[in-house]
C-alpha cells in the first residue's frame, strides 16, 4: 500500500518539478533573449536585419543631409550622362544636306550605354553614320534591322564601342551608343538628305529638335489572329502602339529643371537665285551674306536647348519665285531627275466658287496645353470668320472624349457661327488624345449625293500620338469624297503624321508654330481651301523610261509646287506634265537634258519610293510582304535607314575591360516649348522628376526655360519616389525561434522519458 | 551525452533567432525613448539634436494619432538604419506643412503597426522640429508597388502620406506598400 502511495506521491512530485522546470526554462530563455536584444542595440548596427532601400534614390550634393548618407547613395551621380548636338545644314538648290553630330560625354566613373530618341524631318533620308572615338573614325554600314541589332549587341558584350541608328517612325530615330568609358566623349554623326519645301513664293526647311511625349491609347481595338492550325481558336491582342516603349523617353519638367541637350545650328544657304528675305521663325539668328545668292545662318546667342523646332524660310529677291526647277544626278548606271513645277494661279473661271461643307476638328488634349491651345483656338476662330453664308460647317472637339457641336453640318449663318465661336472659346486643354474616333466622325459623310458641295475636313492638332498607323488606316478607308487638311500646332508637331495624313486625305499640311503665325498661315490655308485644285495631273517622258515617284500625282492646291522624282535610263527628250486647274486644261513641257547638276537626288528618289511603299501598305494596295520587300531592296541599294534597316558602326578595338559592368542610360528630353507639363503628365505624373529646387514656386515654365537658356546645362536625372522597404523580419525570426525552442523542449522531454522508462 | 546535444543546439539556435527578433522590437522601443528626449530638446533649442552620439540621423517630426493614443518620432531619411529606430521622412519629399507631399515611412510591425487601425477621417498631427504642429485628416488609403508609388513630391496640394509594407500580417516582406493619404486641415478651422 505504502509503496503504491509512495510511487504516486513520487510521480506527482516529479510532474510538478517538470512543470516548474519548463516554466523556469521559458522564463530564463525570454530574459536571456531580451538581454541579448538590448545588449546588441549598443553593439552593432549592421543594416542586414532591417529594411534596405529598394533602389538608391538619386541624390545631389545639395540634398545630402549628412556625409554618410551621401556616401551610401552616391549612385545619384551615375545617370549624369551628357549630350550636346550640333546641326550643320547645307542647302544647295533644291536639296538640304544635314550633318547632325551628337556628342555623348560620360563624366561618371562607370561604363555607360546611352540611348537617345530624336526626331528628323519626315522626308529625310538618313544614309551615313560615323562614330568618332579619340582620333579614330568608324563608318557605319547599312544592315537589315535585326542583323544590325545583333551586331550591336555582340559588340556591346565584347566591350567594343558601337553605335546603332534605328528608325522608330519615319520621323523618329534612336541612337544607341555602347561602352562609353568613364570620362570619355564619343561623337556620333549622322547625315541625311531632304528636299527643300516650297510654298508659293517661299522656300523653307525645318529641323525638328525634340520628340513631344506621345499619347498612346490603351489597346481597346483588338483584332483577332486566327492561326490556321489553331482549330478556330486564336488570340486577340493588338496593341495600337506595339513599340510604345521605344518612342518614349524620360521628360524633364521645365518648371523644375534647367533645359538640357544644348544644340547648335548652322545653315549654309545656297539657293541658286538671288535671295530676298531670310527668316528664322522661332530662334534668334545671325545672318551673314557673302554674296547675293548665299547666306550663312548661325544662332545669335550660342547653343539653345532642344525644345522647339528650327524653321528657316527664304524668298527670292525677284517678285516671283522661279516656277520651274529641274535637277539631275548620275549615280551608278542610272540618272535621277528632280522636278519642281508650280502651276500658275488661275483666277476663278466660274462666277462664284462652289459652296463648301467644312468640318473643323480641334484637339483639346493635354498635350495641347499651354500656348498650343491658344494657337489652335485662334486659328479655328479665324476659320469660322472666313466661312461664307452659303457654306455648311460643323465643329468637333476631342481629347479622350469627343463632342460634335451640331448633329449634322449646319448653314454658316451668323447664329450658328456665333454658337460655334462661343463653343470654341470655352475649350480647355486636358485629357488624352483619342484621335481616331474624331477623324471617323469628321469623315462620316451624310450628304454623299450632294455633289454641289465640296467637302473639307480641317484638323487642328499637334499629332502627339503613338498610333499613327491606325489614323492613316481610318483616313484611307473612310475618306470618300472628303479632303483632309492638317493644321499642325505648336513648337514640335509630329510632321510625319501631318504630311502622311494630308497625303492620304488628298489635302495639305499647314504648320502654325506661334500665335503670330496664325493669321498668315491660316490665310494661306484658306487660299488653298477656296481656290480650285490642280487635278488629274500626269507626267510623261518622251524618250526615257522612267520610274517615277509619286506614281500617281496628287492634286495640288494654290501655291503648292509639284515635286516629281524619277529614275531614268537615259537623259534625253523631255517630260510633259498635264493637268486641269479648276476646269481649264494646263500643261508644261520640260527638256530633260538641260537639267542642272544636283546632289543626293538618288537618295531623295529612294526615300520617296519607300514612303510610297509604306502608303501602299496602309491603303492595302500592296500586301505587307510585297511592300516590305520593295522597301528593303531600295534601302539596301541606296544605303538608307528605314523601318527595316539600321546603320551600325563598331569600333573593332575593344575598350571596356572584361568584368566591368555596363550601365544603360535613356537620355531625358526637354518638354517642347510652350507645353504644360502638368497637362501632359497629369497631377500625379507617370514620370517623376527629382526636383532641383523643391520649394521654388514653379511659375511660368516658359519664362524659366528662357532665363536658363544661356546657363550651363546642369540637370538632375528623373527619379521616382521609391518607397523604402518597411517590413522587418522580427516576427519571422521570433516565430522561428519559438519553433526551435519548442523542438528542443520536446527533445528534452523525450530524452527524460527514455531515461526514466527503463527504471 | 550526445543525447543532450541536439536539444541544446536547437535551444541555442532558437534563442539566437528569438533574440534577434526581440532585438528589433527592443531597438524600436528603446530608440523611441531616446528620440523623444532628443526631439524635445530639438524643439527647445531649435537645432537638430542627435539621439545618441554616433547616430547618423536625427528626429525631425512627431506623428500622433490622438484617437489611438499613438505617438512616434520620425527621423530624417528612410535608410534601413533610420527605419530601425523610427519612421523615416522619405528623402526629396516635402516637409510637413509645406506645399507638396510629405512622405513618412515606417515598419509595419513596429512604428506603423497602428496604421491598420487608422480610419478615414482620423486626425493625424505632425509636429515639426521647429515646434509647429500641423493637423491632417486621413482621406484615402491605397496599395501600390514600392516603385510605382504615384506620389508627385512636388504636387500642388498640402498632403501627407504614411507608408508601410502591405499586407500587415505577412511574415515575409513583399513589394506592396500600404499608403495612407491625408490632407492638411488649414489652421484655424
Amino acid at each position: 500500500m505504502t509503496t503504491i502511495c509512495d510511487e504516486m506521491d513520487n510521480s506527482r512530485r516529479m510532474r510538478l518539478s517538470r512543470k516548474a522546470r519548463i516554466a523556469l526554462f521559458f522564463l530564463v530563455e525570454s530574459v536571456v533573449a531580451l538581454a541579448i536584444g538590448f545588449a546588441a542595440l549598443f553593439l552593432s548596427f549592421g543594416p542586414g536585419w532591417s529594411a534596405e532601400r529598394p533602389q538608391p534614390a538619386v541624390l545631389k550634393p545639395s540634398d545630402a543631409r549628412s556625409g554618410s548618407l551621401l556616401l551610401k547613395t552616391d549612385d545619384g551621380y551615375t545617370d549624369a550622362l551628357r549630350l550636346g548636338v550640333d546641326v550643320d545644314l547645307t542647302v544647295s538648290g533644291p536639296t538640304v544636306r544635314a550633318r547632325v553630330t551628337q556628342i555623348f560625354r560620360n563624366p561618371t566613373q562607370q561604363w555607360m550605354e546611352a540611348t537617345y530618341v530624336y526626331p528628323l524631318p519626315a522626308g529625310g533620308a538618313v544614309d551615313t553614320l560615323k562614330m568618332v572615338v579619340g582620333d579614330r573614325i568608324v563608318v557605319g554600314d547599312i544592315k537589315e534591322r535585326q542583323q544590325a541589332r545583333a551586331i550591336y549587341e555582340q559588340a556591346k558584350r565584347d566591350g567594343q564601342k558601337a553605335v546603332l541608328t534605328e528608325q522608330e517612325r519615319p520621323n523618329i530615330f534612336t541612337n544607341s551608343v555602347a561602352n562609353i568609358g568613364p570620362g570619355e566623349t564619343v561623337l556620333v554623326q549622322i547625315e541625311y538628305q531632304e528636299p527643300v519645301q516650297q510654298n508659293g513664293n517661299e522656300f523653307s526647311l525645318r529641323v525638328p529638335m525634340v520628340v513631344g511625349p506621345r499619347y498612346n491609347p490603351a489597346p481597346v481595338v483588338q483584332s483577332v489572329d486566327l492561326r490556321p492550325d489553331g482549330g478556330g481558336w486564336g488570340s486577340t491582342a493588338t496593341d495600337p502602339v506595339p513599340d510604345r516603349n521605344r518612342i518614349a523617353s524620360p521628360v524633364l519638367d521645365p518648371a523644375e529643371n534647367a533645359a538640357i541637350n544644348p544644340t547648335n545650328i548652322t545653315v549654309r544657304l545656297q539657293a541658286g537665285f538671288p535671295l530676298g528675305e531670310v527668316k528664322s521663325h522661332f530662334h534668334q539668328v545671325k545672318i551673314d551674306s557673302p554674296d547675293s545668292t548665299r547666306r550663312v545662318i548661325t544662332l545669335a546667342e550660342g547653343p539653345v536647348p532642344a525644345d522647339r523646332d528650327f524653321e528657316l524660310t527664304w524668298k527670292p529677291a525677284a517678285e516671283k519665285a522661279p516656277s520651274v526647277g529641274l535637277f539631275r544626278e548620275h549615280v551608278g548606271n542610272a540618272d535621277y531627275l528632280l522636278a519642281f513645277v508650280t502651276p500658275p494661279s488661275v483666277e476663278q473661271a466660274r462666277e462664284r466658287p462652289m459652296p463648301r461643307e467644312v468640318i473643323f476638328v480641334i484637339d483639346n488634349s493635354g498635350s495641347m496645353g499651354g500656348t498650343s491651345i491658344i494657337q489652335a483656338k485662334a486659328s479655328l476662330l479665324y476659320a469660322l470668320g472666313r466661312l461664307q453664308p452659303n457654306d455648311r460647317f460643323n465643329v468637333i472637339r476631342f481629347d479622350d472624349t469627343m463632342d460634335v457641336l451640331f448633329p449634322t453640318p449646319v448653314a454658316a449663318n451668323s447664329a450658328n457661327v456665333a454658337n460655334a465661336t462661343s463653343f470654341v472659346s470655352a475649350l480647355q486643354a486636358r485629357g488624352g488624345t483619342e484621335m481616331v474616333p474624331s477623324m471617323r466622325a469628321a469623315l462620316s459623310d451624310n450628304n454623299r449625293e450632294d455633289a454641289d458641295y465640296v467637302r473639307q475636313v480641317v484638323f487642328l492638332t499637334d499629332g502627339a500620338i503613338g498610333n499613327e498607323q491606325q489614323l492613316f488606316e481610318t483616313i484611307s478607308a473612310l475618306r470618300g469624297r472628303s479632303r483632309v487638311f492638317m493644321v499642325g500646332i505648336g513648337s514640335a508637331p509630329n510632321t510625319h503624321l501631318m504630311t502622311r495624313a494630308a497625303e492620304l486625305g488628298r489635302g495639305t499640311f499647314t504648320h502654325i508654330g506661334s500665335v503670330e503665325q496664325v493669321d498668315e498661315r491660316m490665310r494661306g490655308l484658306f487660299a488653298k481651301l477656296e481656290n480650285p485644285a490642280v487635278t488629274g495631273l500626269t507626267a510623261k517622258f518622251s524618250e526615257a523610261t522612267a520610274d517615277m515617284t509619286p506614281s500617281a500625282i496628287p492634286d495640288l492646291y494654290r501655291d503648292e509646287p509639284l515635286v516629281l522624282a524619277a529614275k531614268l535610263d537615259k537623259l534625253a527628250g523631255s517630260v510633259e506634265i498635264k493637268g486641269r486647274i479648276g476646269d481649264r486644261p494646263w500643261s508644261v513641257t520640260l527638256p530633260v537634258a538641260s537639267a542642272a547638276e544636283g546632289k543626293g537626288l538618288s537618295k531623295l528618289w529612294a526615300r520617296r519610293k519607300i514612303s510610297d511603299a509604306e502608303v501602299a501598305r496602309t491603303t492595302r494596295q500592296a500586301t505587307p510582304e510585297e511592300s516590305d520587300k520593295t522597301i528593303l531592296a531600295l534601302a539596301l541599294e541606296h544605303q538608307l535607314v528605314t523601318r527595316l534597316t539600321s546603320l551600325v558602326a563598331v569600333d573593332k578595338t575593344p575598350s571596356r575591360p572584361e568584368g566591368e559592368p555596363l550601365k544603360l542610360t535613356e537620355l531625358p528630353l526637354n518638354l517642347p516649348a510652350g507645353w504644360d507639363f502638368a497637362k501632359v503628365f497629369g497631377e500625379r505624373p507617370r514620370l517623376q522628376v527629382a526636383p532641383t529646387e523643391r520649394r521654388a514656386d514653379g511659375g511660368d515654365a516658359r519664362v524659366q526655360v528662357a532665363s536658363l537658356k544661356r546657363s550651363p546645362v546642369v540637370t538632375t536625372p528623373p527619379a521616382t519616389v521609391p518607397l523604402p522597404k518597411t517590413a522587418t523580419d522580427a516576427e519571422l525570426k521570433m516565430i522561428a525561434g519559438v519553433i526551435f525552442l519548442t523542438v528542443s523542449l520536446l527533445l528534452m522531454l523525450f530524452n527524460r522519458r527514455q531515461m526514466s522508462s527503463p527504471r | 551525452m550526445p543525447r543532450f546535444l541536439p536539444p541544446l543546439i536547437f535551444a541555442l539556435i532558437g534563442l539566437i533567432l528569438f533574440g534577434q527578433g526581440a532585438y528589433i522590437h527592443a531597438k524600436a522601443l528603446l530608440a523611441q525613448v531616446l528620440l523623444e528626449r532628443a526631439f524635445t530638446k530639438t524643439i527647445a533649442t531649435g537645432h537638430p539634436v542627435k539621439p545618441w552620439s554616433w547616430a547618423d540621423t536625427w528626429p525631425v517630426a512627431r506623428i500622433e494619432v490622438k484617437r489611438l493614443h499613438v505617438s512616434t518620432i520620425a527621423l530624417a531619411g528612410s535608410s534601413g538604419q533610420a527605419l530601425a529606430f523610427g519612421p523615416g521622412h522619405v528623402e526629396q519629399t516635402a516637409d510637413a506643412g509645406e506645399r507638396g507631399v510629405a512622405v513618412y515611412s515606417a515598419h509595419r510591425d513596429t512604428h506603423f503597426r497602428f496604421l491598420k487601425d487608422v480610419a478615414i477621417g482620423d486626425e493625424i498631427d505632425v509636429t515639426r522640429g521647429d515646434g509647429k504642429t500641423f493637423r491632417y485628416r486621413a482621406d484615402a488609403s491605397s496599395i501600390v508597388r514600392f516603385d510605382q508609388s504615384g506620389i508627385d513630391p512636388a504636387g500642388h496640394g498640402h498632403e501627407l502620406v504614411l507608408s508601410t509594407c502591405w499586407p500587415f500580417d505577412a511574415v515575409t516582406s513583399g513589394p506592396d506598400r500600404y499608403l495612407l493619404h491625408a490632407t492638411l486641415i488649414p489652421a484655424g478651422s
